[in-house]
């Protein structure tokens, strides 16, 4: 193959993938994007007012952060495949009074509310007709904190119906649900997905429930976070025909939106990678307005906010995801903006401000601030510092699963199963 | 013995990274000094393995962050850069070397070269004196063991009760010892004293324990009445008569003049006085330069008139006819020192066949040669070494008695062999007495060692030009059981011969780079690396290293004198062993 790639040819041939990208679809975002301008500009974009390095708060606060990892191949014996899931949960504490920002509160205090740190667990299924979907529900049921399926479900509804369904009741006799009502009774059959579940999806699926696990744990717990800052996006995947989301984990994190409620706590999902459109040109744009060094924050409204959604993202369905409100922000000049979700039902009442946008944006100063403050550690400087370190305490690395490759031979050797497969398929080639 | 790894010692942290040179521990404790050494537990496979790392260096480091210098950048840059939780992420990157490890296996400690790694993870143990030391005795038995005393295994600035010995059965390979003045040679040299007194004590009632026999020069006049406050005199006057009877003989203590002795050494004391015809040419070859005229002169006189050859040369007075014109006078101006010298003596009673009798009985004999000058100290020790090395060398050529005294009448001046001919039967003899008994074989008998103290001036490369009794000790001592242990202050200087044949140095804190590193190269085991540790070695710190031991032993050779005086009961046996019947009673 890699003569092929060395040779002009092959140049020619990405030169034309790139020129059509831009041809057709930089172009049309173009135009899209000429739309939005002003408004971004005028309305959206801001910057963050940072507080002092020195700074004292009137109240220190404590940020909680989880972060899960695993991996989908431990093992595979014949057609069993054995997961590997990790998660970690890491509490700070402002203590600007001692000047030691972003203490990490006592190992031991954590352990004793959430149990051991970080978690590992594993999960397994063969390739029996069935098998993956009920192995599934069955390690989602261990792994998640609340048991009653009818209570997993019904923070979706509320939140999702503006509160006209409130109750398991409602849900019976409302018209669009009523008929699945019996299909909400169990996790396996919130397993609604349509699509084959693939190992990749099993795993993901797992994962994610792995770190809701988590975030639930912290925010029935004693330790009382101001913020719960979760990695990745709140998105939620509904099912096309029924409208409720297709796995157990959308459920699930309506379940953990309406704790934090409850609790007075902020959740917001960061994501270092994702998909928003021009977000090269927003952070253009705050560097011509505000300087190169600026921080900033950029809201990306939907439908149904005032002024309506932008077209730069009009046709991306997921943008911005169900329940959710997405921001765009950088607080360093080396990073790609990142972004960041919030409960949208939080933030309505909480940021929003019907008819005031000067209040509004008051509000969205104050948690932008609060978000750069925890985001200053030389380590990941312009990422919340809690996320860094919930990253690199629950990350199963290359080391590590070598090492739990071995102890796994081990295993089956002492077991008598030395016959099994235990490693890795082959390796030798991948065809 | 059971392992329990609680037990073992402090828990110090876990291994972060790792490999032959370097360890990464995770844990907070960051006091931890240059020379210390740490166990790590390993337990794969359902074999427990302890790893030892011994401490070469420090340095502090930040656990997951690979790019400290992109990190100090974001530092200076951003103005409000903070970093959480550092203190506790601070890790603590330990240089050092894996020495090893220990296994058990069938119910034994064996101790393995490094060529093996501990698990990521595993716990890293810090042995603590009054916990650790029963677990680390047995898992280091194997690098420990043996009869002669040296001191007791160190760990950082305290040493632990596990004590480090020799095994009788290499000291004819010969040890060194080297370290700079004051460094605790002489305080060594006594313990070792002592440490083989002891050995002889307990050969007494276990026959399976070696007999030492140790002819210990004494340059300073310190052994017996020792550095501080007490000395070799101290053992001699803490034992009951018997034992004192049995173990040291009737003397211990050799000297020039017993008149300048104090009293009660005295008591114990002989002069040294060896006649001239038990002095052979070859003795004299190996101590000075002669002429090849000189020397075959010498060879003629002595070929006429046999062991008196001395004495002839001496009163002649010209050049007998066929001799080149000036060899005479030459020859004699040579001797001169013999015929002032109060130990070299035409007439009298040698003090050489009381050194043979003790030398094949197991005793220790000090010999202060303070009085003495060099050319007579290299003289004196050469000429019991080569006659000890004949004796055994005879007995070691022959089947039976008829056989051994034919060979030593050829090696021997025959008057000194006519006096001892009797003694060395009964002690070689395996049984009878007739000239068809068997004989025993020489490692069957007391190790001979033979101490080179000030070895510089003797051992050194210019007067070991020719055939040298040392260097012939060094190659074939072995075989007669007969050792040197050779005192200095410096590596540097002495003989290849003699170095390249040592398996046993004590290496102790030395003078400068060059000695260090000619101790480094010396060593029977790999030592590269612990430079920075013999620069920062106090008085009494050791490293030995054995051909025969895979770990360099780091040991703090106690105070004589304590030792002394934790043992002084000990050397009144009979009664203590009462009481202790009593109690088993
Ligand atoms: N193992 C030891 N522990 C403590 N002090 C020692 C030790 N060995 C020697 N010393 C002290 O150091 C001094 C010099 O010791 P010495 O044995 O005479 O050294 P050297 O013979 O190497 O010159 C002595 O006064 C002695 O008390
Ligand atoms: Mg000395």
């Amino acid at each position: 193959m890699l003569e092929k790639i060395l040779t002009k040819g092959f140049r020619r041939i990405l030169e034309a993938t790139f020129n059509d990208i831009k041809n057709q679809q930089d172009r049309r975002d173009e135009e899209e994007f000429a739309k939005d301008e002003i408004r971004i500009k005028e309305e959206l974009l801001d910057t963050v007012d940072p507080y002092s390095s020195d700074v004292v708060l009137d109240e220190d606060f404590v940020v909680a952060a989880v972060d899960g990892s695993g991996n989908s191949n431990l093992v595979t014996l014949d057609d069993i495949r054995v997961h590997l899931l990790s998660s970690s949960t890491i509490l700070l504490n402002t203590n600007s009074t001692n000047g030691q920002y972003f203490e990490p509160l006592e190992r031991e205090k954590i352990e004793a509310e959430l149990g051991e740190q970080p978690y590992l667990d594993s999960h397994w299924h063969s390739g029996v007709r069935g098998d993956a979907q009920e192995k599934l529900a069955q390690s989602l049921e261990n792994i998640y904190p609340l048991k009653d399926v009818a209570e997993i479900v019904m923070p979706f509804f509320r939140d999702f119906t503006n509160g006209s369904i409130n109750s398991t009741s409602d849900l019976g006799k409302s018209i669009e649900y009523g008929k699945y009502v019996k299909d909400l009774k169990e996790v396996k059959k919130l397993i609604s997905r349509q699509q084959l579940l693939t190992n990749p999806i099993v795993h993901d699926e797992l994962r994610t429930v792995t770190e809701l696990a988590a975030a639930r744990k912290v925010l029935e717990s004693n330790l009382n976070p101001k913020y719960l800052l979760i990695d990745g996006a709140l998105s939620v995947f509904l099912h096309f025909i029924r409208k409720y989301p297709s796995m157990p984990s959308g459920f699930m994190l309506r379940d953990v939106c309406t704790i934090a409620r409850k609790k007075g706590v902020t959740v917001a999902a960061v994501s270092k990678n994702h998909t928003i459109p021009f977000a090269h040109r927003i952070a253009k744009m705050a560097r011509d307005n505000f300087g190169d060094h600026s921080k900033w924050f950029c809201q990306l409204p939907s439908a149904e906010d005032p002024g309506g959604g932008l077209h730069i993202y009009e046709d991306r369905t997921y943008i911005p995801p169900t329940l959710a409100v997405p921001y765009l922000f950088s607080f360093s000049r080396d990073n790609r903006p990142s972004r960041v979700d919030f409960d949208r039902i939080w933030w309505k009442d909480k940021i929003l401000v019907h008819g005031d946008s000067q209040a509004t944006r008051e509000n969205e100063k104050a948690l932008f601030r609060d978000l750069e403050f925890m985001s200053r550690d030389a380590r990941w400087y312009g990422y919340p510092v809690a996320l860094g370190l919930a990253h690199i305490t629950c990350k199963l690395s290359y080391e590590d699963m070598r090492l739990a490759k071995e102890i796994v031979d081990d295993i089956l050797r002492a077991m008598n199963q030395e016959g099994r497969k235990a490693s890795a398929l082959r390796e030798d080639y991948n065809l | 013995m059971t392992l329990n790894k609680d037990e073992l010692g402090e828990h110090y942290g876990k291994v972060g990274v790792g490999n032959q040179n370097m360890l990464g521990i995770m844990g907070n404790n960051r006091d931890v000094s240059v020379g210390e050494i740490f166990m790590i537990y390993s337990c794969r496979d359902g074999h427990e393995r302890i790893f030892f790392f011994r401490v070469l260096g420090l340095q502090n480091y930040i656990r997951q962050v690979d790019d400290l210098s992109r990190i100090a950048g974001t530092m200076m840059v951003e103005s409000d850069a903070y970093l959480s939780g550092i203190e506790r992420n601070m890790l603590l990157s330990v240089d050092g070397k894996m020495l090893g490890y220990a296994e058990e296996r069938e119910g034994e400690w064996k101790f393995h070269s490094p060529r093996r790694l501990p698990d990521h993870l595993a716990d890293v143990i810090r042995p603590v004196r009054g916990q650790s030391d029963p677990y680390v005795r047995e898992m280091l038995k194997s690098q420990t063991d043996g009869e002669v005393y040296i001191g007791d295994l160190q760990i950082g600035e305290e040493s632990l009760d596990v004590p480090v010995t020799i095994p009788a059965k290499f000291l004819p390979m010969h040890v060194g010892i080297f370290g700079s003045t004051g460094s605790g040679k002489s305080n060594l040299m006594m313990v070792l004293v002592k440490a083989m007194i002891d050995t002889n004590m307990k050969a007494q009632k276990d026959p399976d324990v070696p007999k030492i026999s140790a002819f210990c020069i004494d340059p300073h006049d310190e052994f017996a009445l020792g550095v501080d406050k007490y000395g070799i005199q101290d053992i001699v006057e803490a034992m009951d008569a018997g034992t004192r009877k049995t173990v040291l003989g009737d003397f211990y203590y050799l000297t020039t003049h017993l008149a300048a002795t104090q009293r009660e050494v005295r008591r114990y004391g002989k002069e040294i006085r060896i006649l001239w015809n038990e002095i052979t040419p070859r003795d004299l070859f190996s101590i000075m330069d002669f002429t090849s005229q000189m020397a075959s002169f010498i060879e003629a006189v002595r070929g006429q008139h046999g062991e008196n050859w001395i004495s002839e040369i001496v009163n002649m007075s010209e050049d007998p006819d066929g001799t080149p014109a000036g060899t005479l006078r030459g020859v004699q101006r040579r001797l001169r020192f013999l015929t002032r010298s109060p130990i070299f003596v035409e007439s009298g009673t040698s003090v050489l066949d009381d050194i043979f009798e003790a030398m094949e009985t197991g005793r220790i004999l000090v010999v202060n040669t303070s009085l003495m000058s060099n050319r007579e100290q290299f003289l004196l020790t050469t000429i019991a070494t080569r006659t000890l090395s004949d004796l055994r060398r005879a007995l070691k050529s022959s089947g039976n008695l008829g056989d051994f005294e034919r060979q030593a009448k050829l090696r021997l001046p025959p008057s000194f062999f006519s006096r001892v001919r009797a003694k060395a039967r009964t002690f070689y003899s395996k049984s009878g007495n007739d000239d068809q008994s068997p004989v025993k074989d020489p490692r069957n008998l007391p190790v001979i060692q033979i101490t080179v103290e000030e070895a510089p001036s003797i051992l050194n490369p210019d007067l070991m030009r020719g055939e040298s009794v040392f260097k012939d000790i060094s190659r074939q001592g072995r075989k007669f059981n007969i050792g040197l242990l050779v005192v200095s202050q410096q590596v540097s200087v002495l003989d290849n011969v003699i170095l390249s044949q040592m398996n046993t140095e004590i290496n102790l804190r030395l003078g400068n780079e060059r000695e260090i590193r000619a101790c480094i190269e010396n060593a029977s085991v790999n030592i590269t690396g612990f430079e920075n540790e013999f620069r920062v070695m106090s008085r009494g710190e050791a490293i030995v290293t054995a051909s025969y031991r895979e770990l360099p032993l780091p040991v703090k050779i106690p105070l004589y004198d304590k030792v002394f005086e934790r043992d002084k009961a000990s050397y009144k046996a009979t009664r203590t062993k009462k009481k202790q019947e009593k109690h088993v009673i």
